[in-house]
C-alpha cells in the first residue's frame, strides 16, 4: 500500500500541509527541529490512528489549538481510501480522536527510540514484540489492552487486605488471555526470527549469527493451566509483594548477536544496525499478514553507520514499497524523491 | 457562574453531577428549561421526584418497579426454570427489547470490582443462591457484560452455582469487545443468547 497524499491541520508545528510523496522512496532532509519526525508522526497517525511517539493525545495538536485534523488518500491494488481523523478537546477537557481506520493499513517505523529494544529494560521488548504482533493478528492489541485491566484489578485486589478469597475469577481470566498473548508472542518471534537472519547480514554486508527467542518463566507450556498453576505456586510470595509476579506481564525477548547477549556487547553501531534490522524483518511477515506492503517511517536510519553499511540499508529499503526516510544531513540517494523539511513546510528538493 | 442568581447557579450544579455532562451543557439545559412554559418545567420536576418515590426495587429479581413482585416475576406465563442474571436493570431491558427470553430474571445491581471496592457481599448474590434453594432453576444464564468485571463475575458465580446441580450458561462473546450489554444491538443480543454455552 502506499501514502498518496497527506493533508494536516495544526499537527505538531504544521499549520497547514498539503504532501503527495512518490509510492517508492522519499528522503526527507532538513536541519533539526524543523518538523521531519513531525512529519512521520503524522503519516503513522493517519495510517494507524496512533502516534509512535506519545499515547497522550494532548500533544499532538499544534500548541494553543483546540483540535487537529490529518487526511488522506490510502492507495491499494483494489482502490483508493479517503481517510480523516479528528483530535478535539472535549467540553470536559479530556482528548479525543475519532476517524476511519482501514484494516489493510500498516506502518512499520524505526526511530532513536527503538536502541531500547537491545539495552533497555524488559519492557522495551514487551513492547516491541507486541508492537510486531499487533500488526500481524488484528487480536493482539485488544487482548493486550484487556490483559492489562485484568491484572490492574488483580494487584488491586493483591493490595486490599483480606481479598485473596476473591482471587479466583481473576486468576482465570489472567490465565487464559495471558496464553492467548504468549502465543501470539511466540508466533511473532518464530516469523521475525526467520527474517532477522536473511536482514542482518544483508545490512550488515557479512555473516552473523542472529537469534531472537521468547523467554517466559512457564518454559513451553501452551495451555492456561500451567499459568495458573504458576500463580498457584507463588501465592504466598504475591500476598508478600502484593503484586502478580508471574504472566506475560514478566516477559522478555533474549536476542543474541553471534551468540552474545545484545544488552552487553558494545558498539553503538552494531546496535543501531541491529535494531534497524529487527524492524525490516518485520516487514515481509506484516506485508503476507496484512495482504499488502506496510509503509516504512524511518527516522534518521543512517546516522552512526558507515557508508557501507549505509549503502546495504539503501539497498534493502529501496526492495520495500513505500519507504520515507528522514536525515538531517543531505542525502545522495539514486532513484529517490527529495524533499526539504523546513519550519512546518515540505518542498521537493 | 459567581454571576448567575442563586437558582440558576443551583441547578447548573444539579446538572454538572449527571453522568456525561460538563459545564457548557449544564448551563445549555438551565437556559433551555427557563425558556420553557411553566408547566413544562413542573411535569418534569414532578417526574424527577416520582421516580425517586414510586420506583422501588422487585424484592424477587431486584428490577426497578413500581409493583412488587415486579410484572415479570409475577406472571405466570415467564419459565421460572430458566433464570437470566444481569448486572442492571438496562441490561433486563434490553434483553426484553430481544423477545426472546421467556424465562425470569435476577439482577445483581452491579458486577465485582476491585478498582471500586465492589465485591460478592455488595451484589444480590446470596438473594440469588437463596431464590435457587427455594424454587430450584433447571439452567442459569450468566448475562453480565463482555468486560473484564462482568466476565469475572459471571466465572465467579458459575463457580458458586455449580454444586447446586443447575445447568449455568454463559451468553457468547460476539457482543462488542467492552462493550456493554444495554448498547447491543437486539440482533447481536439474541445471537448473544443463542449462542451461549455451558461455563465452570
Ligand atoms: N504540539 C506542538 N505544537 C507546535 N510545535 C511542536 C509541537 N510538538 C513539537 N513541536 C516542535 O516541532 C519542532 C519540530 O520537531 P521535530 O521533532 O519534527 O524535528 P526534527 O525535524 O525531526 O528534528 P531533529 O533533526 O532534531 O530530529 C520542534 O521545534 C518542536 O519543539
Ligand atoms: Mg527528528
Ligand atoms: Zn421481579
Amino acid at each position: 500500500m502506499q501514502i498518496g497524499c497527506l493533508v494536516l491541520r495544526d499537527f505538531r508545528n504544521y499549520q497547514t500541509l498539503s504532501y503527495r510523496p512518490t509510492g517508492r522512496l522519499n528522503v526527507l532532509t532538513g536541519r533539526n527541529a524543523q518538523g521531519k519526525t513531525n512529519l512521520l508522526e503524522g503519516l503513522g497517525v493517519l495510517l494507524t490512528g496512533r502516534s509512535f511517539r506519545t499515547s497522550r493525545l494532548a500533544d499532538l495538536p499544534s500548541w494553543g489549538a483546540e483540535a487537529t485534523m490529518l487526511g488522506g488518500d490510502l492507495i491499494h491494488t483494489e482502490g483508493t481510501r479517503t481517510v480523516r481523523r479528528t483530535i478535539q478537546r472535549l467540553e470536559d477537557g479530556t482528548w479525543q480522536s475519532a476517524g476511519d481506520l482501514c484494516p489493510w493499513a500498516r506502518a512499520i517505523v524505526f526511530g532513536w527510540q527503538d536502541l531500547a529494544i537491545l539495552n533497555g529494560p524488559p519492557a522495551a521488548r514487551r513492547g516491541f514484540i507486541d508492537g510486531f504482533a499487533a500488526r500481524l493478528f488484528p487480536g493482539h492489541l485488544p487482548a493486550l489492552l484487556r490483559y492489562r485491566q485484568i491484572l490492574a484489578r488483580r494487584n488491586r485486589l493483591l493490595q486490599a487486605a483480606g481479598a485473596e478469597g476473591r482471587l479466583a475469577p481473576w486468576d482465570e481470566q489472567l490465565a487464559a488471555t495471558g496464553m492467548e498473548l504468549i502465543d501470539r508472542r511466540r508466533r511473532a518471534v518464530a516469523a521475525l526470527s526467520t527474517e532477522l537472519a536473511r536482514v542482518y547480514p544483508a545490512l550488515a554486508g557479512e555473516r552473523h549469527k542472529v537469534a531472537v527467542a521468547y523467554r517466559t518463566s512457564l518454559g513451553e507450556a501452551t495451555e492456561p493451566a500451567a499459568l495458573l498453576a504458576a500463580l498457584e505456586r507463588r501465592r504466598a510470595e504475591e500476598a508478600r509483594r502484593r503484586l502478580t509476579l508471574v504472566g506475560p506481564h514478566r516477559d522478555d525477548l533474549a536476542i543474541e548477536l553471534n551468540g552474545t547477549d545484545t544488552r552487553t556487547f558494545g558498539s553503538r553501531g552494531e546496535q543501531r544496525l541491529l535494531a534497524l534490522a529487527l524492524r525490516m524483518a518485520e516487514v515481509l511477515p506484516v506485508t503476507e499478514a496484512a495482504g499488502t506492503a506496510p509503509v516504512l517511517l524511518l527516522d534518521d536510519a543512517l546516522s552512526e553507520l558507515d557508508s557501507v553499511v549505509g549503502g546495504n540499508v539503501l539497498r534493502e529499503i529501496h526492495s520495500a514499497e513505500q519507504v520515507f526516510l528522514t536525515s538531517p544531513e543531505p542525502l545522495a540517494v539514486n532513484g529517490a524523491a527529495r524533499w526539504i523539511v523546513e519550519s512546518g513546510e515540505v518542498s521537493a528538493a | 457562574m459567581a454571576f448567575y442568581p442563586e437558582p440558576v447557579a443551583r441547578l447548573i450544579d444539579a446538572f454538572q453531577r449527571l453522568p456525561g455532562i460538563g459545564p457548557k451543557t449544564a448551563q445549555r439545559l438551565t437556559f433551555f428549561l427557563l425558556k420553557r412554559p411553566a408547566e413544562e418545567v413542573r411535569e418534569l420536576s414532578s417526574a424527577l421526584a416520582a421516580v425517586k418515590e414510586r420506583i422501588i426495587y422487585c424484592t424477587i429479581c431486584f428490577n426497578v418497579t413500581d409493583q412488587d413482585p415486579c410484572r415479570i416475576c409475577a406472571d405466570p406465563t415467564r419459565d421460572a426454570g430458566v433464570l437470566c442474571v444481569v448486572e442492571e436493570p438496562n441490561d433486563l431491558l434490553a434483553m426484553e427489547r430481544t423477545g426472546e427470553f421467556k424465562g425470569r430474571y435476577h439482577v445483581l445491581l452491579g458486577a465485582l470490582s476491585p478498582l471500586d471496592g465492589i465485591g460478592p457481599d455488595d451484589l444480590k448474590v446470596r438473594e440469588l443462591l437463596l431464590r435457587l434453594e427455594d424454587g430450584p432453576a433447571r439452567e442459569v444464564i450468566l448475562a453480565t457484560n463482555p468486560n473484564v468485571e462482568g466476565e469475572a463475575t459471571a466465572l465467579y458465580l458459575a463457580k458458586l452455582l455449580r454444586p447446586l446441580g443447575v445447568r449455568v450458561t454463559r451468553i457468547a462473546r460476539g457482543l462488542p469487545v467492552g462493550g456493554d450489554l444495554e448498547y447491543a444491538d437486539q440482533v447481536t443480543l439474541t445471537k448473544a443468547l443463542e449462542g451461549r454455552r455451558e461455563i465452570g
